[in-house]
């Protein structure tokens, strides 16, 4: 030092090296910049790819529905509901000729005579059965109408279409030698709407026909069939009084009533049914996804939040060092299993066993077992447990760690015991990390696809709570699934393709929502501990 | 020497304030530890204490950071049972008599009768309320009114009642440094303990808060056996009765903390006490 000049050692300027202006600093921080742009850049496309896709649905939505009022599908759809009433009807009481059946075989009784003795009440049932047909006829009628209007409507959209194309791109000559059929929804509809007189007429008949008819019904000696069929009168008067309500709704069905873009959006949102390539109309309600995700989550959470929590807590709390060596690798090692293995397993082994324990006859007494099917919510729910328990170990597990271990040698100093200490302060001090915990994982199972496309069984049908427990040994259908089911089928561009990317839309702002909970709790935990 | 006028002026104002204050008649032993060797793992940090420490006195441990005086501490009331590798390798602690270390003792019954307060202070993060009231509800106490009156006695003994009286929804967490260790001294009162160990409790502290918690112990004094460590040897010469001095693990002297300051036997005592080491 004291060889050199005193003023070269003032010489303050940089000495790293530059290459191109630009320093191995600047070039490092350019490249993690670069990282950080790069992963922003690809949310923000994969965001704005997802809406703009998703973004059309509405109005086609909208157009599609308009179709379906205009061209009169909506008004037969109407009366249909009439039919549907009267066909459950029909059903009750061939149920009850069933039953009839089987008791008098039960009985012990000769096939033939068993046929002698439902033979004598026959006409009561096909007379009852023959009421239904006037008006089964009329809907079918009118249902060839106006499906062959629409579908030519469609066609000349299509067309139309075509030709714009074909003008745009400068081929004028075969614009001019399309021809386009005219198609006029409202005549079309007309020729139906004249036979509503017809329609009138056909309840006219049944509200007369109907009560006649019931005062011929059969008698029985045997106590659960003359219950079930006085049940069935009670049914087939609500419907004769309902009968007005139906055509009310008929009768004051307005054809030029616009379809909002509120409509198109309520109709997906509450929308009750999810109907593709249907030869009547499509439906793209997406309530039976919805909670058919909701379902499969909610089973898996009833496992996974107990296992894992429960496991963090006795790695974190009770564990010797052996232990914690070997749980935390084995429970983390789990979210290392392909998804596509855990559903082939919920297949193959898990649903099949399921299957096989509901039939043991000790237990029997659950009114839902023996189980009809092998793939059903709970075997989808059990297996994403699984996938959901190493995410809430690990991070419940970090939250407890954050506790502070002066908390617990204050606690154990007052003479608490291990349990209560952590029962009383080392859980609700890592509570909210807990919960965010739980949120992530929930967050986890909401958005898997393999295995519920594998294992939750594929049907597409709300869940009836009704049914109690057993609603979670339903088969169900999530949102997750029919995007990965539906999508590489549908024409891209169609309605159904641009569905799709709404319902993937909606589980983008589910997680979303999980994951901005889960850090407003984790930010209220880290100011609580002060 | 300016230690011992320190102690003399806050004698004589405590004494103003605290007449009941013991005279010079020699409490019963409570604590007695014989023969106590203390091992970390394969590293031995306390060799061969004796020591008896008497009721309701104030006792001091001095010494230079790593002298053993926190792990004999934490030895009294069986803190030292969370470290996994602690064990004892020699000789006896005894709480009236009682061998604490025999198998037939619960570590937890042990620490409700042997109160602990730490360096920092640590409420827990629930209501001033919840925080003393929590030795109770863990022994099955939840009665209402005997809680109330648990809360209000604690509080007054810790001489943090007429602070916080009116706020004890609010969480112990928002309450200052000083008010905290108060608070937990007041938590650690709730039990009942006949003993009571104080790791360093000042230590944290700003000078007020520290003559806040000084004051306190001095109160305590007449209901409870209180042994504190501290680094501060003007604290140790203001508050204690009797002052132990521990060097790399041994117990080098312990006498009448006024017989310590003013004329120490031993060479290692007076360089520490008058600074020349530590």
């Amino acid at each position: 030092m004291s060889d050199q000049d005193p003023d070269s050692r003032y010489d303050l300027g940089s000495r790293q090296r530059s290459f191109l202006g630009l320093t191995k600093e600047s070039a490092l921080k350019g490249l993690f910049g670069g990282n950080a742009f790069v992963s922003i850049l690809v949310l923000g496309l994969i965001t704005f790819f997802l809406f703009k896709e998703g973004a059309g649905f509405f109005g086609q939505y909208r157009e599609d529905l308009t179709t379906y009022r205009n061209s009169g599908l909506e008004y037969v759809e109407l009366m249909r509901e009439e039919q549907d009433a009267l066909s459950a009807l029909n059903r009750y009481l061939n149920s009850i000729r069933t039953l009839q059946s089987e008791q008098l075989s039960a009985s012990g009784l000769e096939f033939r005579d068993v046929k002698a003795i439902l033979r004598k009440d026959e006409a009561f049932f096909y007379d009852f059965e023959d009421l239904a047909y006037p008006l089964r006829e009329h809907i079918l009628e009118a249902n060839e109408i106006v499906a062959t209007a629409r579908d030519s409507y469609n066609e000349m959209l299509d067309l139309q279409e075509h030709q714009q194309n074909l003008l745009k791109a400068g081929r004028e000559d075969e614009a001019q030698n399309l021809t386009i059929p005219e198609v006029d929804l409202e005549m079309m509809f007309s020729l139906v709407k004249e036979k509503e007189v017809e329609f009138l007429a056909i309840n006219r008949q049944l509200e007369s026909g109907m009560p006649k008819l019931l005062d011929r019904a059969p008698e029985y000696d045997d106590s659960e069939l003359s219950l079930k069929l006085a049940r069935f009168k009670e049914l087939a008067s609500m419907f004769i009084l309902e009968i007005p309500d139906y055509e009310l709704k008929v009768v004051s069905w307005n054809r030029a009533e616009s379809v909002s873009l509120g409509d198109a959006f309520t109709s997906f949102v509450f929308g009750k049914e999810w109907v593709t390539n249907s030869s009547i109309q499509d439906w793209y309600g997406i309530v039976p996804l919805f909670s058919g995700s909701l379902l499969v989550a909610f089973i898996a959470m009833c496992f996974a939040i107990p296992f894992g929590v429960g496991a963090a807590v006795y790695v974190n709390q009770v564990a010797n060092p052996i232990e914690q060596n070997l749980i935390k690798p084995y429970i983390e090692f789990i979210s290392a299993i392909p998804s596509v293995v855990i559903g082939f397993f919920g297949i193959a082994v898990f649903g099949t066993l399921l299957r096989t324990v509901s039939g043991w006859d000790a237990l029997g007494w659950i009114e839902f077992f023996p189980l009809s099917e092998r793939l059903t919510g709970f075997t989808a729910g059990c297996l994403l447990a699984l996938m959901a328990i190493p995410t809430i170990f690990t991070l419940a597990e970090d939250a407890l760690n954050n506790v502070p271990l002066a908390f617990r040698e204050a606690s154990m100093a007052m003479g608490s015991t291990k349990l209560q200490t952590i029962v009383r302060i080392i859980i609700p001090t890592a509570l909210s990390g807990i919960i965010s915990a739980v949120l992530l994982g929930f967050g986890r199972v909401i958005g898997e696809t393999m295995v519920v496309l594998l294992c939750a069984g594929n049907r597409i049908e709300i869940p009836q709570i009704s049914k109690g427990v057993g609603v979670f040994f339903e088969p169900v259908h999530t949102m997750t699934g029919i995007i990965a089911q539906e999508l590489g089928e549908v024409v891209n561009g169609s309605l159904h393709y641009r569905a799709l990317f709404v319902v993937g839309l909606t589980l983008f702002l589910i997680s979303l929502l999980i994951n901005y909970f889960a850090q407003k709790i984790v930010i209220k935990f880290q100011i609580s501990r002060g | 020497m300016p230690v011992m006028e320190d102690r003399l002026e806050n004698k004589t104002r405590m004494d103003a304030t605290n007449v009941e204050s013991p005279p010079d008649e020699k409490n019963r032993s409570l604590i007695k530890i014989s023969d106590f060797d203390f091992f970390y793992g394969d590293k031995q940090a306390l060799f061969d204490i004796n020591m008896d420490i008497a009721e309701k006195e104030v006792t001091a441990f001095i010494g230079p950071s790593g002298c053993g005086k926190s792990t004999l501490l934490r030895c009294i009331n069986r803190m030292n049972d969370l470290i996994e590798i602690a064990r004892i390798g020699r000789g006896d602690v005894r709480v009236n008599g009682v061998d604490i270390y025999d198998p037939r003792v619960d570590a937890t019954v042990l620490r409700k009768r042997v109160g602990m307060v730490f360096q920092k202070s640590n409420p827990f993060p629930k209501s001033i309320y919840e925080n003393v009231v929590y030795g109770l509800r863990i022994q099955g106490i939840s009665k209402k009114s005997v809680l109330d009156d648990a809360v209000e006695k604690c509080l007054k003994g810790a001489a943090l009642w007429e602070e916080v009286s009116d706020r004890l929804d609010t969480s112990g967490l928002s309450l200052s440094g000083g008010q905290q260790q108060r608070l937990c001294i007041a938590r650690a009162l709730a039990v009942e303990p006949d003993i009571l160990l104080m790791d360093e409790p000042c230590s944290a502290l700003d000078p007020v808060a520290t003559a806040k918690v000084e004051e306190l112990i001095h109160s305590l004094k007449n209901d409870y056996t209180i042994v504190i460590v501290t680094h501060n040897m003007q604290q140790a010469a203001r508050v204690s009765d009797r002052t132990a001095f521990f060097y790399m693990g041994k117990l080098i002297e312990m006498n009448a903390t006024d017989q310590m300051f003013m004329s120490p036997n031993n060479e290692q005592t007076e360089a520490y006490i008058s600074g020349r080491f530590g």
